[in-house]
């Protein structure tokens, strides 16, 4: 294990006195927030008509209060049923609909305050805007908890509609290529660039325990592209607002402590997957130049991956268990707000068992000497 | 006198790669070492000398345990090569021009990765570090990177961070390849201090001089096979090692030289 201390030690002191390295793990960070930020602003010019300053939301309103009156806030519709009203919503032909609890009345200045439900449709520009007139209305009175029940789906987005592909389409391919960028500035570099100078026989002389030298890299060049990881992240969460803000309603997309978290961890161990894949094939390469040649179709291939997501309507959550694929599923189910956490725990557990098998296959590879000193 | 070496039966050989695939000739497999034995004893220079592609090299490999015999073994203070890896290396220094030092690390850098890597303890670590530094005149580039030092300084980087646990074998193949003759003095100087601190020395060369030299026993290797062993003084008595040398060439090899 000192050994293993020793090596990553000196994979952290060759990394951080290479300032072009350095440089690879800040830019990602910077380039996701700049792009996405751009995106943001191009969409919210295109995607969102201006409405008209007075324009009169329309809705149905169930159970209303006596007392409360909507007069010339709300174009009153009515429905046959809720499911009616939603399916308007859905289609955008209804604005909001609301829905005040049956026993109001007793509850009302009790102890518990009342449940008020308003669906609307993030991605209509008016429902938007009737939603935001009803919530401000609602809490200006106080006396009433909104949407709550987390279980529930107020937004009722249409999920095919443009906005929500483009956002759960390129995120995870942005992500995925910047990862697998980073993960390819450093893994080649660090073991085929290690044969190709002749440094690497030099460590097998020495009476360290070959697994002992790999987990060492592996440790550190996940680190590294962690930290680049880490910098698209940070640019992910200060870029998020711009883009949603755009596009959709702030409030209405907003992520929730859970979706940070599991955003994270899933960066976390796709990193080590792609580390430890291009690391093996870093491994097999005689040089760097080999290596590339060898990742390059391979980051190509994740990529696509990454971009499938909209495609693949998975019938299965074990389709989460696939490399790459079911982490772009994952991803692209957290920013839309709509994660199955098992689904993303599975892609989470698929990755690091992917990662612990290519690390052993890779403490085998280092024990070959065809492979170790190819010339 | 204490064997130290004892290489018993080593053979080796490699698949010739597509290009120099010579259908007649063994079906593209060259016999690099073959069923090598010989001994080596404490206190010691062991010369291997042998012409281009005699297999020098890929002998000193297999004892460093960077390559794996096909068949035979050797043992290194009676630990194999083949089967107890981790304590032959423990106990070898290896050197040659194969072996590289990153050069973006700083000498003292080195010095101090590999003494841990090998289990040197600190303060055992830092005086040999300055007793080495100092002999070879390094202490001055100590803190600058290697890629920035001249190729003889790079050498003796190189030498002193082989030694740096203070091995009791040490295996150096081509010792003064590529060095003026400044620094070859140094090197050759400093194997045979080595030598009488009683550690024992196994190198390879084609020079004649060096093993007229240095060696106090020699293996005259032509295609894989031991074609001579004996002490140098036997070795030169009835001629010069140069004609004797030429003298099993052409018996071995049936090639007029
Ligand atoms: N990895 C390898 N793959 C294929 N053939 C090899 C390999 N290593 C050595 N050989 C072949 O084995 C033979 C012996 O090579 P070796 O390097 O041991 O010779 P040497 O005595 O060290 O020669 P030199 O004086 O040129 O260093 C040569 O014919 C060489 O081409
Ligand atoms: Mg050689």
């Amino acid at each position: 294990m000192k050994n293993v201390l020793t090596i990553i030690k000196k994979e952290f002191v060759r990394f951080f006195t290479d300032r072009r390295m350095v440089l690879m793990i800040f830019l990602p960070g910077i380039l996701i927030y700049a792009i996405y930020s751009l995106m943001g602003n191009f969409m919210s010019e295109m995607g969102q008509p201006d409405i008209d300053k007075d324009y009169v939301p329309t809705a149905y309103i169930i159970g209303l209060p006596e007392g409360l009156s909507v007069e010339g806030v709300f174009k009153i519709k009515s429905y046959e049923n809720s499911e009616a009203a939603k399916t308007d919503i859905y289609d955008s032909k209804l604005d909001i609909m609301v829905v005040f609890p049956a026993d109001f009345k007793e509850n009302y200045a009790g102890e518990t305050k009342p449940e008020v439900k308003v669906y609307y449709n993030s991605a209509s520009a008016q429902s938007a805007f009737g939603y935001s007139v009803a919530i401000a209305l609602l809490n200006e009175l106080n006396a009433f908890k909104i949407n709550s029940d987390v279980s529930e789906k107020f937004d009722l987005v249409n999920s095919e509609s443009l906005a929500a592909d483009i956002l759960s389409m390129i995120i995870p391919m942005l992500m995925f290529s910047l990862l697998a960028s980073s993960c390819m500035a450093v893994a080649p570099e660090s073991i085929a660039g290690e044969k190709e100078r002749g440094t690497m026989a030099t460590l097998l002389i020495t009476p360290v325990k070959r697994a002992e030298i790999v987990l060492g890299k592996i440790i550190s060049l996940s680190c590294f592209a962690m930290l680049s990881g880490f910098s698209s992240f940070i640019g992910v969460i200060l870029s998020l607002p711009k883009l949603s803000g755009g596009v959709f309603n702030l409030s209405s997309m907003s992520y929730g402590v859970g979706d940070y978290f599991m955003l994270f961890g899933l960066i976390i161990s796709i990193v080590l997957a792609m580390i430890s894949v291009f690391s093996v094939l870093s491994t097999l390469a005689k040089n760097v130049k080999e290596a590339s040649m060898f990742i390059t179709p391979l980051m190509i291939v994740i990529i696509v991956l990454g971009m499938c997501t909209t495609f693949i309507k998975s019938s299965s959550v074990a389709i989460h268990l696939i490399p790459f694929l079911g982490s772009g599923l994952a991803m692209s189910g957290i920013l839309s707000a709509a994660a199955s956490p098992v689904g993303v725990a599975l892609a989470i557990i698929s990755n690091l068992v992917f990662t612990a098998a290519l690390t052993v296959l890779m403490a085998f590879m280092f024990k070959n000497e065809n492979i170790m000193l190819k010339k | 006198m204490e064997e130290i070496l004892k290489v018993d039966n080593l053979t080796k050989s490699f698949k010739q790669s597509k290009k120099l695939f010579k259908p007649e000739k063994n079906g593209g497999v060259k016999v690099a070492v073959n069923n090598l034995s010989f001994s080596a004893y404490k206190g010691e220079i062991f010369g291997l000398l042998g012409p281009n592609g005699a297999g020098k090299t890929t002998t000193l490999r297999m004892l460093a345990t960077l390559i794996k015999p096909d068949s035979g073994n050797a043992t290194i203070n009676g630990k194999s090569i083949v089967s107890d890896k981790e304590a032959v290396r423990r106990s070898i220094g290896f050197l040659t021009s194969e072996l590289k030092l990153d050069e973006t690390f700083t000498p003292e850098y080195l010095f101090n990765f590999f003494a841990d890597l090998y289990g040197v303890e600190t303060n055992v670590r830092n005086a040999r570090k300055t007793q080495l530094f100092s002999k070879f005149g390094i202490n001055e580039f100590a803190g600058q990177k290697l890629g920035n030092l001249s190729t003889g300084m790079k050498q003796k980087v190189s030498l002193v961070v082989s030694i740096a646990h203070d091995p009791e074998f040490i295996i150096f193949d081509e010792p003064t390849n590529g060095l003026d003759v400044l620094t070859g003095k140094v090197v050759t100087d400093f194997l045979q201090e080595l030598r009488a601190e009683g550690k024992t020395i196994i190198l390879s060369t084609h020079i004649f001089s060096l093993v007229e030299k240095l060696c106090d026993r020699v293996g005259i290797l032509i295609d894989g096979k031991l074609a001579a062993i004996d002490s140098l003084k036997n070795l030169t008595q009835e001629k010069n090692l140069e004609d004797t040398f030429f003298g099993l060439y052409e018996s071995v090899t049936g090639e007029k030289v």
